[in-house]
């Protein structure tokens, strides 16, 4: 009896021995590339944030905000002096937690906001993302795009000051509110920075 | 040659996953709100069908029966964060806006069924013919579903404009209502067609018979 069970856990532990050496394979002949897409997609993000910038410095920020995770802050420099700070930022929405990144500038406004996760509904929620999917057509304005230029001391509150996407209450809000924890600690930041210099 | 094609057959009208088994639904109609998610999550279902039921096939006489559903999961899972990983790698957009359910393909009843129904039991070859056939007959219905869902609930067909700037896409197919109903007709075509393909085969055999006669 015991002997048939041993023989039975050896051949699903050798099954599990191959299957897990086949995994580590394929981990490591990808693990590099999904680093470098994420990294990509990030710097892609920033620069497109502060054109001007010729580096970023990480920055350590705390969220206002309890549901709102800060994952990574940047200070974007040119010539050793600042342009902004960018605030890479995760709250929960829809279909799990959402990823965006916030860029405020030295004048209290923000530069824009970019979506860098999203797991909505497609078609829905997902048109956060978007490119195409305007909250105003006449004026082609996406939803992360009407962030851009929006002074932080707004209210931030969809359907007043932010255009909500159609059907997709529940994203908008929980995306507004990811920017609007953002702005109020670059807010903070730019407090520090004007009086500690 | 025959008995190949016959299998190869099965999957793709007859015994159609989603629209005769009825089996893996969730994340079926979860996906199929546009074409190229659909595309996405038919050839990763087809990958790991492949090579799970290939494997399960080729050690199928040392597999013992009493701790074949373990070994099974583990053989799907393995397959399953392989292809995980490599769309991550390569295609990370598409990965991206599969979300979940690429990892949920590890307990989708498709291939644990056919596995557990076919593969434990068939020859290698019979097994690859399945799963091609299955895997087919999978991606042909997300992709029918989600073309008609995404172009009458966004007005686009895989991301491109098709429909006049002045249609209002109508939500609804976007919505978990209008899948059911979209996959509602695919099922009653699917439905009709086998009816008159059994139809159109009794005739032929009922004029052979009468020629014999």
């Amino acid at each position: 009896m015991i002997k048939q069970f041993a023989k039975l856990g050896l051949i699903l532990a050798a099954f599990a021995g191959v299957a897990c050496a086949g995994l580590a394979v394929v981990y490591v002949a990808t693990k590099d590339q999904i680093a470098a897409n994420a990294g990509k997609q990030l710097n892609e993000s920033l620069k497109d944030l502060f054109a001007e910038a010729e580096e970023f410095a990480p920055e350590s920020l705390e969220s206002p905000d309890p549901a709102v995770a800060f994952q990574a802050a940047y200070v974007a420099r040119r010539g050793g002096s600042p342009l902004g700070i960018a605030i890479k930022a995760s709250g929960p929405s829809y279909g799990g937690d959402s990823v965006l990144l916030v860029g405020v500038g030295l004048d209290r406004r923000l530069v824009g906001v970019r979506v860098l996760e999203n797991k909505d509904t497609p078609g829905l929620g997902a048109n956060a993302a978007s490119p195409t999917s305007y909250v105003d057509k006449a004026a082609k304005t996406t939803f992360p795009g009407q962030f851009a230029g929006k002074p932080i001391s707004e209210a931030f509150e969809v359907k007043k000051d932010v255009q909500a996407i159609t059907a997709s209450t529940i994203t908008s809000r929980a995306l507004t509110k990811i920017v609007k924890a953002a702005g109020g600690a670059a807010g903070s930041w730019l407090e520090r920075l004007a009086g500690g210099k | 040659m025959k008995r190949l094609w016959n299998i190869f057959k099965q999957g793709i009208i007859f015994e159609n996953p989603l629209l005769m088994l009825m089996i893996g639904l969730c994340s079926a109609l979860a996906v199929t709100t546009s074409v190229s998610n659909a595309v996405g999550m038919g050839v990763a279902m087809t990958f790991v069908m492949l090579c799970s039921e290939i494997m399960i096939s080729a050690f199928r006489k040392v597999i013992p029966n009493s701790v074949r559903i373990p070994i099974f999961i583990v053989i799907i899972a393995a397959f399953t964060t392989i292809i995980d990983y490599v769309m991550q790698a390569y295609f990370p957009e598409l990965s991206k806006s599969m979300g979940v359910f690429i990892p949920l393909i590890v307990v989708n009843c498709i291939i644990m069924g056919r596995v557990e129904a076919f593969a434990y039991k068939q020859k290698v070859p019979d097994a690859i013919v399945d799963s091609l056939g299955m895997g087919l007959g999978y991606t042909w219905v997300m992709v029918g579903i989600a073309a008609l869902r995404e172009l009458l609930g966004n007005g686009t067909l895989a991301g491109t404009q098709v429909m006049p700037a002045s249609f209002q896409p109508i939500l609804f197919f976007t919505m978990s209502p209008g899948g059911f109903l979209v996959f509602a007709l695919f099922i009653s075509f699917n439905i009709w067609l086998k009816g008159r393909m059994a139809k159109a085969q009794a005739a032929k055999a009922g004029a052979a018979q009468e020629d014999a006669a």
